[in-house]
């Protein structure tokens, strides 16, 4: 072959590339291009070039990466859909117009039977409308809550998609039996009423507040407002002490923390203090967690004396709610270890000087 | 690469790529036919056959837009208004095609649309990622990628990060169709043919448009010779 037919059978066959890279030749092209490249050194390159462009393509857009990997923007999609198309839905108004005018045009020819029609709807009206409203006093007498709910519980999936757009508390004089409302967007929007007994409403709430990367820090302060009133319980517990621990806004583990301050005697949130203590970035959560590690330590010596016959009594309440003796010593030593650390070591000063009053604290009462 | 559910379906129905076993040749005929039901009780006017609908396609939907608009407010009133278009003109589908290539060619529509009016009014455009480096001309970006493969995660990352910005400049100033026919051939998996069906145009066109994106993306890369 010719030095210029070689030259154009290269741009020829270089064209294909493109297409041969994303299987979009024909057999034909194929066999070409193959037979081509294994004899052309400099259309190998090029090849190669083009495979590189392509796998450059595909990196940057890795396999199976969503844009939406979340699924929140989809569920905000799905839902402003369904309003739109509750919009389009609705019965226009206009045949309701076109019958009220031939109602006006009859009224019009016929004014003495409107006259008396119109009297005796007034009437009609009247009766029914006074009944109505005695009814609607009788139901406001019974004081019940309405709860517009799911009609099943909300499952892991409809969690890891919603978003929480408002929680409203309804002040009350019993704080534990407080009404929560949590408007959710998760695929529908649904808005849960209740007390924290429900199951729902408790559900909801530590999800949010356990997820702290994935929720506002303002509805997550709000979730924890709710929660405090329940922080015996043993599942918002365990939730408010995942936010205390791993929480990434400062004011919400401070908060988490202040919940908790009710089960100071038990040993969990004893540990989560100890490493709010030696983990956490935030003087402000180290102090609380200081405040609240002394109250702990209380709260157990208390509970301690109160059981004299602690180790037959061994079980589920004693080493929850603070433990033995000796596990109280084991805690003792760990927290005025913990503490030492701190006076010495932390690089603020408030912090340092409040261990130094907790650990005087603690070997004032252990004198008496 | 995975891909989405209509890419399989539209491969599938050319006879390309399709399943030769005759166990998933039927339950392929079964979703078809209960994707026909669907449709047809949607056209009568069923709600919750069109929202089961736009459940099997619209991740696909999003996805696409999404990658074609690169702004989630965008992508958001793409879908929007796609799928109330769909809605609107369900009456009028006659199953002469696909429902997945009706509702794909609506799609692209609505985002040739979008795209359109964006290069109409510069003022609109999404500011371009540019740093120093991407400014450095002349050199072949792959080489530099290459010479940082052995380094640190971060620095990787941030080479990728650089690749990703250099990539979505250079996809702005591809024509809205050029652009439209390079997402769905590269990240949405379409093969040519599909894709004229999508867009109403010929195999030979779409090809046309992918060898022009290709040829001035590799340029805006500077791999080009």
């Amino acid at each position: 072959m010719s030095a210029p037919e070689q030259k154009n059978t290269c741009a020829e066959i270089a064209e294909l590339f493109v297409f041969y890279v994303c299987d979009e030749v024909s057999e034909q092209e194929r066999v070409a291009i193959e037979q081509h490249v294994a004899v052309c050194a400099e259309c190998r390159a090029r090849l190669k070039e083009e495979y590189e462009f392509h796998a450059a393509l595909r990196s940057i857009h890795p396999a199976g990466q969503e844009p939406d990997s979340s699924g929140i923007l989809l569920a905000q999609c799905r839902s402003e859909l369904a309003e739109a198309l509750d919009e389009l839905d609705r019965p226009a108004a206009k045949p309701k117009i076109s019958r009220l005018g031939f109602l006006r045009r009859w009224m019009a020819l016929h004014p003495a039977w409107s006259a008396a029609t119109l009297v005796l709807l007034g009437l009609v009206g009247g009766i029914e409308s006074a009944q109505w409203l005695s009814g609607q006093r009788n139901a406001q007498a019974l004081d019940q809550a309405v709860n517009v709910r799911p009609t099943q519980q909300l499952t892991e999936d409809q969690l890891s998609k919603m978003v929480v757009a408002g929680v409203n508390l309804s002040p009350s004089s019993d704080p534990s039996s407080k009404n929560v409302r949590v408007l959710l967007s998760a695929e529908q929007p649904v808005e849960l009423t209740g007390n924290l007994d429900d199951s729902d409403v408790r559900q909801v709430l530590t999800y949010v507040v356990r997820n702290g990367d994935r929720f506002d820090p303002g509805v997550r302060l709000d979730c924890l407002d709710a929660l405090r009133a329940r922080a015996d319980n043993g599942e918002v517990r365990s939730a408010l002490l995942c936010a205390a621990r791993r929480d990434p806004n400062p004011a919400v583990r401070l908060k988490a923390l202040e919940a908790l301050r009710v089960s100071a005697a038990d040993s969990a949130v004893r540990d989560a203090l100890l490493e709010a203590l030696k983990h956490d970035a935030n003087p402000g959560v180290r102090v609380e967690a200081v405040n609240l590690l002394v109250r702990s330590l209380e709260a157990a010596e208390q509970e301690v004396a109160r059981m004299p016959d602690a180790p037959e009594m061994a079980g589920g309440n004693m080493v929850q709610a603070g433990g033995t003796n000796a596990e109280l010593d084991g805690s003792l030593k760990n927290v005025i270890r913990t503490l030492g650390d701190l006076r010495r070591n932390d690089p603020s000063q408030y912090v340092r000087l409040r261990s130094a009053a907790a650990l005087r604290e603690i070997s004032a009462r252990s004198e008496q | 690469m995975s891909l989405p559910r209509w890419a399989l379906a539209f491969a599938d129905e050319s006879g390309q790529t399709g399943p030769t076993d005759s166990a998933v040749d039927t339950v392929s005929s079964l979703a078809t036919t209960e994707e026909r039901v669907l449709v047809q009780q949607a056209q009568t006017g069923n709600r919750a056959a069109f929202e089961e609908l736009v459940r099997r396609y619209d991740r696909d939907v999003l996805r696409l837009a999404l990658n074609l608009m690169k702004r989630t407010e965008d992508a958001r009133d793409v879908y929007q208004e796609a799928f109330l278009k769909v809605y609107r003109n369900l009456h009028r589908f006659r199953f002469e095609c696909s429902f997945y290539t009706w509702l794909y060619r609506i799609v692209t529509n609505v985002c040739l649309d979008h795209l359109r009016r964006r290069q109409a009014r510069p003022e609109d455009q999404a500011p371009e990622m540019h740093t120093a480096q991407f400014e450095e001309g002349g050199t072949d970006f792959f080489e530099r990628q290459r010479e940082h493969r052995a380094t640190l995660d971060p620095e990787r990352q941030f080479i990728g990060q650089e690749i990703q910005a250099k990539l979505a400049s250079a996809m702005e100033r591809l024509s809205p169709r050029e652009r439209i026919v390079f997402e769905m051939k590269h990240y949405q998996g379409l093969k040519l043919r599909a894709i004229g069906d999508v867009l109403g145009t010929s195999e030979e066109t779409v090809k046309n448009s992918l060898f022009r994106a290709t040829r001035k993306l590799r340029s805006e890369l500077g791999v080009l010779r």
